[in-house]
């Protein structure tokens, strides 16, 4: 039985911890305490939402409980990424400004996590300095005319501004102006017409200056919504335009575009098959592989790793050519992501596995008995989670606990120093120095449930390349032989992957890591039963993803919101 | 016979906005010194951060390995043996030294943090105490001198910039809070509050800005030019940001009308940043003329992360771990220096790295002859397996010191009264930790985890502080430091936190 000190100091200890499951820590302390362990299933997450979602309350108190028919959501700002697509989408500008002036988003482990988003000065002052570049590009006198479809007949031409002003202000906020709005811009041509002959300025600069002002507008930056009130109060079903939001936001991770304002301006989107149909056009724009590739990359921890240039563009080449496959190419179950038999190689990445190369340079290659199969024997998967610049069989085990299965890893107790490397024993062998885990029960605890998973990855280095001991040690064997507990001993990725498939778990977590992605922050206990709903889709449609954003899309809980108590 | 003119009368006549006006030599007694009326010259309080402990794990101090040769060189630590004045130039101090600037500020040493060695109870924390947590346990008894309570790198109280920003007003910005690394530089995590040195208060962080390229724009935008052509285009362009800003700020209302309470919350910080950023624009600019002048532009800002594949981080790229932070430092601190000399503002924060720190020290310590093959944390915990100990570590120590120094010199070397500006402040060194006991585990010794035998640089004269020496402290909590350099900025109060009491020694 675990002391009272050691209960608070775990509970305590949670509020920082990394290895955050999708849902919400508070109820992984619980679940932490009373399973008095070191890992935690949220499948047996504690119900706290009524059966039929009406919303009453749970019994005393005055609090609303949670409605389960509908996500909590709040406005969301635009993550650096969302806003550099939505500029190159709908203003031409490619240059990526907001990933030059903004500061990079915090991961945790998606970049659009909005309890991590504050407003502050130096935003403000990022923002600003954005705005002002993308204008400057935008309105050149060589890319002016794609937001600019009159021409002035001089610059106090107000209804050439009024038609810039109508068609960038609805793209830009995602609606309609008002004729006070389109008003108030048409203010700014005064910047054009003023009689300043020291000044260069024309009708293009009142553009600029709307421009800029848009780029700056709460209205662009955070996808407001509101919705109206359904039968249930609580529960409010959003209008077309936030619909449409919702919709190119998640599959294409930009802003609607014209076709999908046109469908919300009717009032289309609130019919099911008609968000169906949009998602099915959307998926088939080539942003929606960027928009995969970059979930996968922060859902696996890929996204930044220590690595050359050549190995990295390699490696990125390989791993998104297998999740365009199973998902787009050739369509297969996502699980194949991570148990196919071949990789997309180069030379390059031949020569660092050890495998045939390919015919012509590049192209797949069968894996063979070579141990490997699916996207953990990629070495972009391989590189993340590496300690001291090799590998971790810690650090691998959590990742594969927290991201994989969706297991709650606790931190470790305050008064043990992880920073340090296992200490130096007699052997310098590392399987050696990582025995001193398991000398104690508290330590072994946790590090039972996570090294020897890492343990079984041991071959494989953070480049990827198999290796049968230690770097610079051949007296140090490494074995490879693992253990996933619970689900038995594996070697190496190929086996790791099949054991994770036939868990059943890793599909869940999937789904749990994408509807995460979705709300933009940790799910909440009332969600749970989306997580089934969405889970019964995925089996049903023997793993397709496309079909899982499908149903998804047309779920009636897509265009339903309600309000978010959490601040 | 010089006309009197006092900053009062100038500042009143500009319809109370706050104005930055430096120093004229109209306001200053025929001694030079402080201003007629007796109105004092402005105070400027710094805190120049570096992210690394003092020592390698495991190493006692002054004992490396260096490209695998062991050796004992005494002087690597920077601590030495010697207190009061004259004392010998250890490894990390060498900038210091070799810019002159030995007699400018105070080497506090011996400084501890408190901490229950034999619970790890929240409870059993001391006042002004830490976690049994290191990095997080001691990152608020440091910045603001109240206990930690958890893991989380927070503050429970205002930081000393934040306290010295209430009352030192001047110019158009309160406080100055930059940072010189950009990113996080590992893909499975992020900063979570580890590139916070300032805070308004409890869980109150305030978000630097990274980009020396924004700091210059947000700084001297605003400054007349002095070419008179470019004048009315400056006028012009002023008008026009400001309508284009009001545009949104005159929204305000609609849309915190539309939106649910948490909304509200969220879009209204919004909006009172906007806010902010037009009353800054409001001000009048400072007057250009003697030793405030308008900086050449810095140009675009060096690239995140190194050589970057793809937009930021946001495809899988090179993690180098590096982008330029020397550079980044160095610009940074050339801000500083002329935000201070404009009276822009009084106080600033220059994070160089974060607490924690990622950032690849090979490109940092190759060229000062010491190449270590690992980040700036790894570097404290042995991760170079051939270099490792007192000298990789005090090689770093010395590449944030050196930055301390360039900003200290620049101060030093702009008239100001009888004397300098530097004369005029109280300027701060922080490593974020010491050497001795480990704070997890209270056993270890020679730890990188430590709040014992922390050291902080003070620099300047402001207020009667007496620099040059060595002041060995027994166990002094940093916080005194802390109070020491406010009061000497003119702050009235005896506390900061829960800590208690200035070190006289600080003031001869």
């Amino acid at each position: 039985m675990l002391s009272v000190s050691s209960i608070v100091l775990l509970t305590v200890r949670l509020a920082s911890s990394r290895y955050e499951s999708p849902f919400s820590l508070s109820l992984a302390a619980c679940l932490a305490v009373l399973g008095l362990g070191c890992q935690g299933s949220i499948g047996d997450a504690e119900q706290r939402g009524t059966g039929a979602g009406s919303g009453g309350s749970g019994g005393g108190g005055g609090t609303t409980v949670a409605s389960n028919l509908a996500s909590a959501s709040v406005a969301r700002r635009l993550s650096r990424s969302e806003i550099d697509n939505t500029v190159r989408d709908l203003l031409g500008d490619a240059t990526n400004p907001a990933g030059k002036f903004l500061q990079e988003d915090e991961y945790t482990p998606f970049d659009n996590d909005y309890s991590r988003q504050m407003a502050s000065a130096a935003l403000i002052d990022s923002l600003e300095a954005t705005a002002d570049d993308v204008a400057a590009r935008v309105l050149a006198p060589a890319n002016r005319s794609r937001i600019v479809p009159c021409t002035p007949s001089g610059p106090g031409d107000a209804a050439c501004f009024r038609q810039v002003i109508e068609t960038v202000g609805q793209r830009l906020f995602r609606r309609p102006l008002s004729e006070q709005e389109i008003t108030a811009y048409l203010t700014l041509q005064s910047y054009a017409t003023e009689n300043n002959p020291a000044v260069s300025h024309d009708f293009y600069t009142a553009v600029a200056l709307m421009l800029r002002s848009m780029l700056q507008d709460p209205e662009f930056l955070y996808r407001i919504e509101i919705g109206t009130p359904t039968k249930d109060p609580a529960v409010l079903h959003l209008n077309g335009y936030e619909i449409a939001t919702r919709l190119s936001f998640l599959v294409v991770g930009s802003s609607p575009d014209d076709k999908l304002l046109d469908l919300a301006k009717a009032d289309a989107l609130s019919d099911a098959n008609q968000r169906r149909t949009e998602a099915i056009r959307l998926l088939a724009d080539p942003r929606a592989r960027d928009q995969l590739h970059r979930f996968h990359a922060m859902w696996l921890g890929y996204r930044a790793i220590p690595q050359t240039a050549n190995l990295i563009a390699a490696f990125n080449l390989e791993t998104t050519k297998l999740i365009d496959r199973v998902i787009f190419d050739a369509p297969a179950s996502y699980l194949t992501l991570f148990s196919s038999p071949d990789s997309y190689l180069n030379d390059l990445l031949a020569d660092q596995y050890g495998l045939p190369h390919p015919a012509g340079g590049e192209g797949w290659v069968p894996y063979g008995t070579s141990g490997r199969a699916g996207i953990l024997s990629h070495g972009s998967v391989l590189a993340a989670f590496s300690k001291f610049s090799d590998t971790s069989p810690t650090q691998r085990g959590i990742f594969v606990q927290t991201r994989l299965l969706c297991n709650t890893v606790l931190p470790p107790p305050a008064n043990v120093n992880v920073d340090q490397p296992p200490p130096a024993t007699a052997s310098v062998c590392k399987l050696d120095r990582y025995a001193a885990h398991r000398a104690s029960a508290t330590c072994g605890a946790c590090h039972n449930n996570l090294d020897p998973i890492g343990y079984g990855l041991e071959n494989y280095d953070i480049g990827g390349r198999y290796r049968t001991h230690d770097d610079g040690h051949p007296e140090c064997v490494l074995p490879g032989q693992g253990e996933l507990p619970g689900y038995g001993t594996f070697s190496g990725p190929a086996e790791l992957g099949q054991k994770l498939i036939d868990s059943g778990k890793l599909e869940q977590c999937f789904v749990q890591h994408l509807l995460r992605y979705a709300v933009g922050r940790a799910l909440r206990p009332e969600e749970t039963g989306e997580v089934e709903t969405l889970m019964g889709s995925f089996k049903a449609s023997d793993h397709s993803l496309t079909e899982l954003l499908l149903s998804f899309v047309a779920s009636d809980r897509f265009a339903l919101r309600q309000e978010d108590p959490v601040q | 016979m010089k006309h009197r003119l006092s900053r009062r009368t100038v500042l009143r006549g500009l319809g109370g906005v706050a104005v930055g006006l430096p120093v004229l030599e109209c306001m200053l007694n025929s001694h030079g010194e402080a201003l007629a009326q007796a109105t004092p010259l402005p105070k400027r309080y710094a805190i120049v951060f570096a992210g690394q402990a003092l020592g390698g794990d495991d190493w006692a101090d002054n004992a490396s390995m260096v490209l695998g040769t062991r050796s004992t060189t005494p002087g690597s630590f920077i601590v030495p043996p010697e207190t009061g004045p004259g004392y010998t130039v250890t490894l990390p101090l060498k900038p210091l030294s070799d810019k002159n600037l030995m007699g400018d500020f105070s080497l506090v040493s011996g400084l501890r943090i408190p901490f229950s060695a034999s619970s790890v109870d929240p409870t059993a924390i001391p006042p002004a105490g830490a976690f049994r947590d290191f990095h997080g346990g001691g990152a608020g008894p440091l910045l603001c001198g109240t206990r930690s309570q958890s893991s989380n790198f927070t503050c429970r109280s205002a930081t000393s910039d934040q306290i010295v920003a209430g009352f030192n007003k001047g110019g158009t910005l309160a406080s100055l809070v930059v940072r010189a690394q950009p990113a996080w530089y590992l893909s499975g995590s992020s900063f979570a509050g580890r590139q916070y040195i300032s805070y308004k208060g409890d869980a109150s962080p305030i978000e630097a800005q990274v980009s020396p390229s924004i700091v210059y724009h947000s700084l001297f935008d605003g400054f007349t030019p002095s070419d008179m052509g470019a004048v009315a285009q400056h006028d012009f362009d002023l008008r026009a940001r400001k309508s284009l800003l009001s545009l949104i700020t005159d929204k305000r209302n609609r849309v915190l009308g539309m939106v649910g309470a948490n909304d509200k919350i969220r879009l209204q910080r919004h909006f009172d940043e906007i806010r902010d950023l037009e009353i800054r624009i409001a001000a009048m600019p400072p007057t250009v003329g003697g030793q405030c002048q308008h900086p050449m532009d810095p140009g675009a800002d060096p690239a995140v992360g190194g050589d970057n594949a793809g937009s930021g981080s946001d495809k899988i790229a090179t993690n180098t771990g590096y982008s330029d932070e020397a550079a980044r430092a160095r610009l940074l601190a050339d801000l500083i220096h002329m935000a201070f000399v404009c009276d822009m503002t009084r106080v600033a924060t220059l994070q160089i790295t974060v607490f924690q720190s990622h950032m690849n020290v090979f490109p940092i310590t190759d060229p000062l002859g010491v190449p270590v093959h690992a980040d700036l944390h790894e570097c404290g915990h042995n991760g170079d397996a051939q270099t490792r100990g007192q000298i990789p570590v005090s090689t770093c120590l010395q590449w944030h010191i050196s930055h301390y120094a360039y900003l200290l010199d620049k101060l030093k070397n702009t008239p100001e009264g009888a004397g300098n500006l530097l004369d005029n402040s109280a300027i701060i060194f922080m490593p974020e930790a010491g050497h001795g006991t480990q704070l997890n585990d209270a056993v270890s010794l020679n730890a990188t985890h430590s709040v014992e035998k922390m050291v902080l640089l003070v620099a300047g004269r402001a207020g009667g502080l007496k620099p040059g020496g060595h002041i060995a402290t027994a166990q002094a909590h940093p916080g005194q430091v802390l109070i020491s350099a406010m009061q000497a900025v003119g702050y009235t109060q005896d506390t900061f936190g829960e800590v208690t009491g200035k070190l006289p020694a600080l003031f001869g």
